[in-house]
């Protein structure tokens, strides 16, 4: 290598940087570029009136965020509904979610007849597209027909409206999403426990150690790692996971259900709340920057050991 | 052995089939409503039994959208999505990896901001990005935001970093260029790691649904997720769920099916694709 450098040193010098000036170039326009513009646009509003056409926006600094979490506000309680809805929806997920995941792990971990279709069984929602997940959900929340409310009516009770009554729809959406994530949660479990080692268990019950006493001494303390993990990845992608909401009643009714981002995929195509739904995406990022900042400040402090 | 432990493990027998059952239940219900006739309700008693089987579901299903078109928009979309990656990635990593240049935490790092604000939250951003591009509705939109993956470069790395460098060392004084010592020492020893990237990526940009529904207009490239949210607006509500369920199980079929072979690479590589 350094041979080659005194050969031809311009080359050299330039190799590493044109090796990564693809992605570099791709994550400044998709990622870094327009977070920097979803900042200033949270910032502005479009020109208003009858010559508006043209003209710059106009800037009003934090008033698209004061709207935003002003409940009289047209913008600001919708706003406020779905952010409260995400903060749930994330919560739900995770207190319910990341313990079901570590369930399936204890419960598929060891070498057992069948272990590939229990396996099958409970990975297979998390690799199916979002919206057919809702999809095939939909019908089993149908009101009439609906695999649910069979259950419900053949237990005496007349069945409830899933996608339809304001106080179960935003349930609905919890179920289908835990459903579809505690399998791939359970993964991380699944490694987190490989890299336990064996000796440590036989150790334990020579001790005289029951398996209760086994995951509250061992396995728990070990999984701890994974655990904060899993629970970080979990809130990540609670808050990105909104397009099950096409298929289960799009946030409604009277956005009863609706998620953040699925408000701002909703208001993309009016030009008008420009300022806010750049507003609200700045909400958005800084609530996911927490997260993943988090995640590496875990990380990071756990490869310091 | 002792009766505690006994209980506990048949415990854990019968947690595992009731769970395994309850994951089931809406793939199995998918299933049989799809072959049942519309006309039939799903009352109690004859959901398995008692009903004629059709395929009317699937040939209304059928008509609704072009799946075939669909199918092969998807396809050119998560391959157009591979093949540029996997360039992009592997350059990158070898940079990151073992050279040794200025700047290089830094540039690092600004890659790094990906993960940190996914592309997925910037929609209305890219959205115009794309619009300045003059990239509406074609093809490069759909994929272009996801032809850097700092996620892969990370992984990649990673995993050259384990490569021995004499392997390096000797490639070069066999006279091999650049280019030659990539392809031939580092491409060739980290295959599984490449493997955990494709299977990642593949199943992510398959299930893709908001990015492709905003940026594309025409049916000629939309992929099947955009397919299916079409079958999901025409079915009226509670009115035709045989032809419904029928075309969601036209659209996740090829990655159960494919999960069904490569299950215990799936298994890995989304274990790989947390741990960084």
């Amino acid at each position: 290598m350094r041979a080659s450098s005194r050969r031809k040193p311009l080359v050299a010098l330039l190799q590493p940087y044109l090796l990564i000036a693809p992605t570099l170039v791709l994550v400044l326009m998709f990622n870094v570029v327009p977070a920097i513009r979803t900042v200033n646009d949270s910032l502005h509003k479009p020109a208003r009136g009858l010559n508006a056409a043209g003209k710059p926006p106009e800037f009003v600094g934090t008033q698209n965020f004061r709207d935003l979490f002003d409940h009289g506000h047209y913008m600001g309680s919708r706003f406020l509904r779905a952010f409260r809805n995400t903060i749930v929806f994330a919560l739900a997920t995770v207190t319910v979610g990341v313990p079901l995941g570590l369930l399936l792990a204890l419960l598929f971990n060891h070498k057992q007849p069948l272990l590939g279709v229990w396996r099958f069984a409970v990975f297979y929602p998390s690799l199916l597209p979002l919206i057919g997940a809702a999809s095939i959900w939909s019908f089993i929340f149908s009101d009439s027909i609906g695999l649910a409310n069979a259950v419900l009516r053949s237990l005496g009770h007349p069945g409830l409206n899933w996608l339809g009554d304001r106080n179960l729809v935003l349930l609905s959406v919890i179920v289908v999403n835990i459903w579809k994530q505690a399998g791939y949660f359970m993964i991380f479990f699944l490694a987190g426990l490989q890299n336990i080692p064996r000796d440590l268990y036989e150790a334990a019950s020579l001790d005289g150690a029951g398996e209760m006493q086994q995951f509250a001494a061992l396995t728990l303390p070990l999984l701890r790692r994974t655990l904060l993990f899993v629970i970080v990845i979990a809130f990540i992608f609670a808050f990105q996971t909104v397009e099950q909401l096409q298929a289960l009643g799009e946030g409604g009714p009277n956005d009863s259900a609706n998620l953040l981002l699925y408000l701002i995929f909703q208001n993309i195509s009016e030009r008008r709340s420009w300022g806010y739904v750049n507003a609200m995406t700045i909400v958005l990022i800084g609530v996911v920057l927490t997260f993943t900042i988090s995640n590496f400040l875990l990380f990071e402090r756990d490869e310091n050991d | 052995m002792n009766g505690a432990e006994n209980i506990l493990g048949r415990i854990a027998a019968l947690a595992r089939v009731f769970i395994a059952i309850v994951f089931l239940i809406p793939l199995v219900f998918t299933l049989l409503v799809s072959v049942r006739p519309e006309a039939q309700p799903v009352t109690k008693g004859n959901i398995f039994f008692g009903s004629e089987l059709t395929a009317e579901n699937y040939e209304r299903a059928l008509v609704i959208a072009p799946w075939s078109l669909h199918y092969l928009n998807s396809i050119i979309f998560v391959a157009g999505v591979l093949v540029v990656q996997l360039v992009t990635v592997t350059g990158a990593a070898y940079a990151f990896a073992r050279m040794r240049f200025f700047g290089r935490s830094l540039l690092l790092m600004v890659i790094l901001l990906q993960l940190m604000i996914p592309s997925g939250v910037l929609l209305v951003q890219n959205f115009r990005m794309i619009n300045i591009l003059g990239l509406f509705d074609t093809r490069v939109a759909l994929m272009i935001p996801y032809w850097g993956s700092a996620f892969g470069v990370l992984l990649l790395r990673q995993t050259f970093r384990e490569v021995p460098i004499e392997l390096e060392e000797a490639a070069r004084i066999d006279g091999a260029n650049l280019f030659q010592v990539i392809r031939h020492v580092y491409v060739t020893n980290a295959i599984p790691a490449y493997l955990a990237f494709a299977l990642v990526s593949v199943s992510s940009h398959w299930n893709e649904f908001l990015w492709p529904f905003i940026i594309t207009r025409s049916q000629e490239i939309r992929p099947l997720t955009v397919g299916l949210n079409k079958l999901i607006k025409t079915t009226d509500q509670g009115a035709f769920y045989g032809q419904l369920m029928a075309g969601t199980l036209i659209v996740i079929a090829p990655l159960v099916i494919l999960f069904l072979l490569f299950q215990r690479q799936f298994v890995e590589s989304f274990a790989r694709s947390g741990i960084r």
